[in-house]
């Protein structure tokens, strides 16, 4: 292993595990700062989490082991998801490997302990929002698959690190079908970090939660694994948007070098979504992400047309 | 060895089958076949990584032959790896009587008559156990059901129903053995009519048995109401029979198909895969939601087999190879879990009754080890890793994937539907097994008999328990068991090594590591955390005390999705308010979603054929000068024609 291997794994660890938590911070700051408002700091996330992992948890009555063992295993999944997507073209062999359409399969396994410990608690809060979630995930799962799809036939392997190399250079902006694979991914990253228009973040009201609803009855220990899940998430999904679907260049170290920038311009771009859009009725978001399927289909299909 | 040991696990089931029909033997006679069962299965797998064959080899002839070659070794050692727990479950779950003697004895019987299917070598033994495969689970229904007058409506439609395809089965193993095409691809011209001809009869016939999308309405009628071992043989053993013959047909004897029935296969699969596992979403009885989701499986299988012959057309044979080895190792996966499942569900059912989903609850604590088991079942069926299910739909989505890779635009647009259709499908199912986890294991308990029920006996928590570990064992290590199904293909290819699965152009799944990762990670944060809790609390609902009537519904859980498919599904719902001098007095609501295909395609036609035969009565007076009109009718009419010239 080489030293620009050794960098891109350190990266991937202490970017995914321990930075995670600035980039909803930082999102949460920017977007204050547009409102109007001054806002938290960046590293209230971290405050949190510090706050939580002091205090005692909740335990509900007459609920099963699965409530006890559904924070780790949705904070297990996600560190398996980040081991898995490379931050750079190269990365060491942490023993997951690499492979874009496997991700699906770890989020799925977050997605089914979160959701299960809302009917274990039967707390219909939880199960509203643990049913609207797995609702959306329908069209999450296919649009991720099929953008995933896209940049896998323009590389073509399915292995991660082959992707980000096979799509650098600035194709993106000229080729449509990555083009069209990088709409279909924005709304997977809207969704995946449970962002305005699909859900929102800050709402204090049971009735409107999606990927909340179900942390509801959580606390201390368990509910900083949640969040810190959260916020691994959307290390997972802007990591692969900057180094698939936006100009990256060849070469591991400018890669490197390239990620923290291009990660404050999505977390920026998304707090002005977050401004400037508002919440859309939830029946209506499976049709906003249908429409990124329809697209990467296009993609798809532009690649086999050969339209480069 | 291999050869004798088939040989008596076979005579152990026949004899077993014997014994169980006698009171005093009915135990050594299950217990044999359970013995049995295991020995056809061990065989059957011997078979398949050795790549021996035995007994004769296939011929168009019709003399009987049998034989095993690798692909039905596969197939025996499926039947062996579930009919073997499936056994030792029902010594336990079926009665002591006479009808419970003679179902466990007609069990053997069933078990023979598919591993005739598989190790039939000629037209017409194949033809003779494809025959009493359908119709012995029939008698067994039967039996178990005597006197139950829907159930014997239901049998009635399965059996009419499966014949009515059937004869595509028989027209198309007969018309190979016309051409001399059983065991020689190279008398069938890619692109002739005979092909086209075969391959849709061999679609229709086998497709029924098989459960396809749309000629799958039998399948949720049927497997529900057999007892739960049979239940498990026919979605995780009989259905997989027609899977085996599809592959026979399609891949192995009828050459390179065209693009478009390549086409078509993955359309069916598809169809069958998003329908059976929606319908499955808006059932409300266990045993039926796990009935829909064999369509939804199977659908996935179709899926595999469909990538292969697209790939096949486009000359990608490594690949080919791969996608036939991710629908077989679906097969053999999807046997194992289904299995589970339904014998979780029949132990469910003794210890609690009725299986009406909404009505369950809390028996994950009531009865742990089978509650256990019917989790690990519902994670391995929804796709989860490290389980099994996880490893053969990860194959599945990269063969679609290479469809899209190889192909021209046409199929690679195909392909590339197909799967999100899949990556849609498995999201689908995880939601309909979070919902029966939760309606089934988890939560408070629905009803008395439910918060009072016992742990299932020993045996049955056995098989439940041994298929869980299968479950396990073959996510963990799919590639012991893939490398050999990739080299079945009739076509020369290299099979992959190792456990997991690494496959050239992908980023390879290290199964074994992943599954080691997420269980050293979850111990890992679980001790991290501590056991610091708060003295128990009820869960928060703004204030207000859970009440029995706050608990979710299944149909509540799925609403979002019913709703938002409201276009296509066309659920229908129904509200009376009942109120008197301006006082509410009762609300009640039914909702309920119709099977499309049943109700806009089969009942148009039952009416319609119904019609015609009331109108054709209409010809049958009864009166004796009525007939003799119509004979002398007919002898001028005859008389006329060959006066023109139209006969003679």
């Amino acid at each position: 292993m080489n030293a620009g291997t050794t960098a891109a794994g350190a990266a991937q660890i202490a970017g995914g595990i321990l930075l995670a938590p600035l980039l909803p911070g930082l999102i949460q700051h920017w977007k204050a700062r547009l409102q109007g408002r001054r806002g938290p700091s960046p590293l209230q996330p971290y405050r949190e989490l510090r706050r939580l992992w002091g205090k005692s948890a909740i335990s509900v009555e007459g609920t099963s082991a699965v409530y006890r063992l559904a924070p780790a295993v949705v904070a297990a999944s996600l560190v398996a998801a980040v081991l898995l997507v490379p931050a750079a073209e190269r990365a060491p062999n942490w023993g997951v490997g690499h492979d874009a359409l496997a991700l699906a399969g770890f989020l799925a396994l977050a997605r089914f302990a979160l959701a299960a410990s809302a009917w274990d608690v039967a707390n219909g809060f939880s199960l509203m929002g643990a049913s609207r979630d797995l609702t959306l995930s329908v069209f999450v799962e296919a649009t991720l698959i099929l953008s995933l799809a896209v940049a896998a036939l323009v590389a073509a392997t399915t292995d991660l690190t082959g992707i980000i190399a096979g799509t650098a250079g600035t194709a993106v902006w000229s080729s449509p079908a990555l083009g069209l694979g990088a709409v279909a991914f924005a709304l997977v990253v809207v969704a995946e970090t449970g962002r305005q228009p699909v859900d929102n973040p800050d709402t204090h009201l049971e009735l409107t939660m999606i990927h909340e609803g179900p942390l509801l009855e959580y606390g201390g220990r368990d509910q900083a694994y949640l969040q810190w899940a959260a916020a691994a998430r959307h290390w997972l999904v802007l990591v692969l948007a900057v180094q698939v679907f936006l100009p990256h260049p060849q070469g591991l170290w400018w890669q490197l070098a390239l990620l923290p920038v291009w990660l404050a311009v999505l977390c920026g771009a998304l707090a002005l979504t977050e401004t400037l859009v508002v919440k859309m009725r939830v029946l209506l978001v499976p049709r906003l992400l249908a429409a990124g399927a329809v697209a990467a289909l296009l993609g798809i299909a532009a690649h086999l047309v050969g339209i480069a | 060895m291999t050869a004798a040991l088939l040989l008596i696990g076979l005579g152990a089931l026949a004899v077993g089958g014997i014994l169980a029909f006698f009171p005093r033997g009915f135990r050594a006679g299950v217990v044999l076949q359970a013995l049995g069962a295991t020995a056809i299965g061990v065989a059957g797998f011997w078979v398949l990584g050795t790549g021996a064959v035995l007994g004769d080899g296939f011929t168009s002839a019709f003399a009987a032959q049998v034989g095993v070659d690798g692909l039905s070794g596969l197939f025996l050692g499926a039947l062996g790896l579930v009919a073997a727990p499936a056994l030792v479950f029902s010594l336990r779950y079926v009665e002591l009587t006479a009808r419970g003697r003679a179902i466990a004895g007609l069990t053997a019987a069933f078990l023979l008559a598919m591993a005739a299917v598989i190790c039939a070598r000629d037209p017409l033994t194949f033809l003779l156990g494809w025959e009493l495969m359908t119709l012995l689970p029939a008698a067994v229904i039967l039996l178990a059901r005597a006197g139950d007058e829907r159930a014997r409506q239901t049998v009635f439609s399965y059996v009419a129903i499966t014949h009515l395809g059937g004869v595509g089965t028989w027209i198309a193993i007969l018309l190979l053995a016309e051409a001399g095409a059983i065991g020689n691809a190279s008398a069938i011209t890619s692109g002739s009519g005979m092909q086209t001809a075969i391959a849709l009869a061999a679609l229709i016939g086998m497709g029924t048995k098989a459960g396809v999308m749309p000629m799958h309405v039998w399948l949720p009628r049927a497997h529900p109401i057999a007892p739960a071992p049979v239940s498990a043989l026919m979605s995780g053993v009989m259905i997989k029979v027609a899977v085996y013959a599809l592959v026979r047909v399609l891949v192995e004897w009828i050459g390179v198909l065209p693009l478009w029935l390549c086409l078509l296969v993955l359309a069916l699969g598809a169809l069958s895969a998003v329908g059976g596992v929606t319908y499955a979403l808006f059932e409300h009885d266990l045993k039926r939601l796990l009935a829909l989701h064999s369509i939804e499986n199977i659908g996935i299988i179709m899926l595999g087999i469909g990538a292969c012959l697209l790939l096949r057309a486009r000359g990608a044979d490594q690949w080919a190879a791969f996608a036939l080895g991710a629908a077989l190792l679906h097969t053999v996966n999807h046997a194992v879990f289904k299995a589970l499942l339904f014998m979780g569900a029949g132990a469910f059912e003794r210890a609690v009754g009725s299986l009406e989903i909404d009505r369950l609850g809390g028996l994950l604590r009531r009865m742990p080890w089978t509650g256990a088991g019917f989790l690990v079942g519902a994670m391995a069926i929804a796709g989860l890793p490290p389980l099994n299910g996880f490893a053969s739909e990860w194959l599945t989505l990269q063969a679609l994937l290479h469809v899209s890779q190889h192909g021209n635009v046409a199929d690679g647009v195909a392909g590339a539907i197909a799967l999100g259709a899949l990556a849609s499908t498995a999201a689908l199912a995880l939601f309909c097994f979070v919902k029966v986890t939760g309606l089934v294991l988890l939560g408070p308990p629905r009803r008395k008999a439910v918060a009072e029920a016992e742990e299932a006996p020993r045996l049955m928590v056995g098989a439940v328990a041994f298929l869980a570990l299968a479950c396990v064992v073959l996510g963990l290590a799919p590639g012991v068991l893939f490398a050999p199904l990739v080299g079945l293909a009739p076509w020369p290819t290299t099979e992959p090594t190792g456990i997991g699965l690494h496959l050239p152009g992908t980023g390879s799944l290290p199964t074994a590591g992943i599954a080691l990762v997420l269980v050293a990670l979850t111990a890992a944060l679980v001790l991290l955390r501590g056991r610091r809790s708060a003295a128990p609390a009820p869960s928060w609902a703004c204030g207000q005390l859970v009440e029995p009537e706050l608990n979710w519904t299944s149909s509540g859980f799925t609403k979002p999705l019913r709703l938002v498919l409201e276009v296509m599904l066309r659920p229908q719902r129904e509200i009376v308010v009942r109120s008197e001098g301006g006082v509410l007095q009762e609300v009640s609501y039914r909702g309920h979603v119709p099977h499309l295909i049943d109700e806009r395609v089969y009942r148009p036609v039952v009416r319609l054929s119904l019609a015609s035969a009331a109108r054709a009565r209409r010809l049958q007076s009864g009166s004796l000068g009525t007939y003799v009109v119509y004979l002398i009718a007919l002898v001028v009419a005859l008389l006329a024609a060959a006066r023109i010239g139209l006969i003679g």
